[in-house]
Order: structure tokens, then C-alpha cells, then sequence
């Protein structure tokens, strides 16, 4: 598989402020029954940034305000790892992980998990046309396909929400495994500005 | 069948008046799984020219797959085109502020009140 990165993804090589990872070793139970877990970790990313949060600074420590930055980091993590267990690929020893990484402008949710070669094609398709397009149109488009024909055409909508709902900045890296020509992993980042989650004007 | 409910959340319908109350969070992991709170939402629409509420104040979160949920419904009371739908929410919910527009997006007429 090719490597390659698009959108706000930073080099590897540079280390991450303040950051909490987790990671789940490669998972053989049914998705069913892993799926509690997803709930979990991102209410606890959600309840764990808000200890990261300077206490005393003016914008960040109002309870309405944490409560925002709380619930916006529960759900991209959610989403994250949601999308991270229905797309990985189980065969390959990669572990599914999620960062998350604090500095004092920004917060980022990271997720990697396996991805076959197929799913990474389709995968770029999806980042080609949201690069291209508007994404609250998109998400429209997206919501009434949905509604026509099922789920498998709404693939994509938890990445929507996070850039139209949340202001997210998104990067992604594809990675070659290797020995594995047709798998990879894929890593998904979600850049969130403290000031956008409040609604502060710069 | 006017009641569901998980590990994590309730959906009460009151018949009487088409009103569908929401409680706790949900994350289920697709259509399928959302397929039986479709289906009381759904009832709603039963009756012509009909008033319908859905009463999201108490649920605290909700994924995408639960607005891919939301949408069809809005979509097939839109298509209806006989029915008046509010959904009422809470400003203390931040996902409500966050997404419900994007339900107004697909059908304008929906009324949106912070209950």
C-alpha cells in the first residue's frame, strides 16, 4: 500500500505536546460485543481533557465552556473509534490506538488502526471528495442518501459532523505494512481550536 | 410497540399526544440496531395531517449512526408533507446547538424549541 498523508497531518518525527494514548491489542471478539468499549475510552478522553485544561484561565475553566469541550472530544473520539473498529483489518498485528494531545491552542483526537487496500481506496475517495466539495453540502448529500439507501451510503457522516458541527481540522496518514503489499494502516486526526469549540472570536 | 430501551438510554412514545421522549445516550452500532426506534418513530407519523414531537432534552449523546436515524425520519415526515414536526431541546445539551441544523437543513420547516 502507498504512503501517503492529506489535509493537517504533522510529521511523526515531531514529538506531540501533552498526550494520553490508548490502544487496544489486535481484537478477535465480535464487533457487538467490543462495542461497549467504544462508549468507554471516549467518555474517558472526554472526562480526562478537561483535567488537562488550565484551571484559572479565563475561557477554558467556566463550567458551560468545559461541559463544550467535554462533550466535543466525547463524540470525535467516539466517532473515531467507532469507524477504527468497523474498518480494521484483524488479521494484521496492529494495534487500534486513540491520542489524545493537548497544547494550549489546540486539542487533537488521533486514531490508526489496520486498513485493507481496498477500504484505504475508498477511504481516499471519501478525503478526495471532501476536499473538493463544501462539507455542510456534503453532509446534506450524505444525510439523504442515508435515508434512500441504508447505512453503507452514509459511511463518512461522523467525519462530516466533526468538521460542519465541531469546526474539526482533519489530516490522514496511509502507511504501508511491511511484507503486506495489499494492507496498511490508516492514522485519522481531528484538530479542534479551543477558541472555535467556544465560540470565541480571534 | 411504544418502548425501548438499552443498556444505556429509553424511548418512551405517548401515543395520545405523537410525542417521542428520548433519555440517556445512544451509540448503537448501525441502522440495524437503530432499526426498532425507527420503527416508534415511525408510528408518529400514522395519522394524517398529525402534530409530532420528539423530546431530545434528556439525551446527552448521540453518534453519527443516530443522526443517520434522525435524518430518515425527518426525511419521510418532509416527503409526508402534511405533518408539523418539533423537536425540542435543551441549550445545556452541547450537541443539540451542534447538530440539530443540519435536520432543519433537510427540512426546513422543522421547529426546532429549546424546551
Amino acid at each position: 500500500m502507498k504512503s501517503e498523508t492529506f489535509g493537517r497531518i504533522d510529521d511523526p518525527a515531531v514529538p506531540p505536546g501533552e498526550y494520553l494514548d490508548l490502544a487496544f491489542s489486535p481484537l478477535s471478539a465480535p464487533l457487538r460485543s467490543r462495542w461497549r468499549n467504544n462508549g468507554l475510552s471516549a467518555d474517558f478522553l472526554g472526562d480526562y481533557v478537561t483535567t488537562f485544561l488550565p484551571a484559572g484561565d479565563g475561557i477554558a475553566s467556566d463550567q458551560r465552556h468545559q461541559n463544550e469541550i467535554k462533550h466535543a472530544v466525547t463524540y470525535i473520539a467516539n466517532e473515531l473509534l467507532e469507524n477504527a473498529m468497523k474498518y480494521h483489518q484483524a488479521d494484521r498485528h496492529v494495534a487500534i490506538a486513540i491520542r489524545l494531545e493537548l497544547t494550549s491552542e489546540n486539542i487533537t483526537v488521533t486514531s490508526t488502526n489496520g486498513i485493507s487496500g481496498e477500504q484505504a481506496g475508498q477511504y481516499r475517495l471519501f478525503i478526495d471528495r471532501l476536499s473538493q466539495g463544501e462539507a455542510g453540502d456534503l453532509l446534506v448529500k450524505h444525510l439523504e442518501a442515508g435515508a434512500k439507501r441504508g447505512a453503507a451510503a452514509s459511511s463518512g457522516l461522523g467525519l462530516l459532523t466533526m468538521v460542519c458541527d465541531y469546526g474539526a481540522e482533519l489530516g490522514w496518514r496511509f502507511e504501508g505494512l511491511p511484507g503486506a503489499p495489499d494492507s496498511g494502516t490508516v492514522t485519522t486526526r481531528a484538530v479542534l481550536s479551543i477558541r472555535n469549540i467556544l465560540g470565541v472570536s480571534q | 410497540m411504544t418502548f425501548v430501551n438499552g443498556q444505556s438510554f429509553e424511548v418512551n412514545l405517548d401515543p395520545a399526544t405523537a410525542t417521542v421522549f428520548f433519555k440517556g445516550a445512544l451509540r448503537l452500532t448501525g441502522s440495524e440496531d437503530y432499526a426498532p426506534i425507527l420503527t416508534i418513530l415511525r408510528a408518529t407519523l400514522a395519522r394524517e395531517g398529525n402534530q409530532v414531537i420528539v423530546d431530545l432534552r434528556e439525551l446527552d449523546f448521540l453518534n453519527s449512526s443516530g443522526i443517520t436515524m434522525f435524518s430518515r425520519f425527518v426525511i419521510e415526515a418532509r416527503d409526508r408533507g402534511d405533518t408539523a414536526l418539533t423537536f425540542v431541546a435543551s441549550d445545556s445539551v452541547p450537541w443539540h446547538a451542534r447538530s440539530l441544523k443540519n435536520l432543519q437543513r433537510l427540512m426546513p420547516a422543522l421547529q426546532i424549541r429549546i424546551g
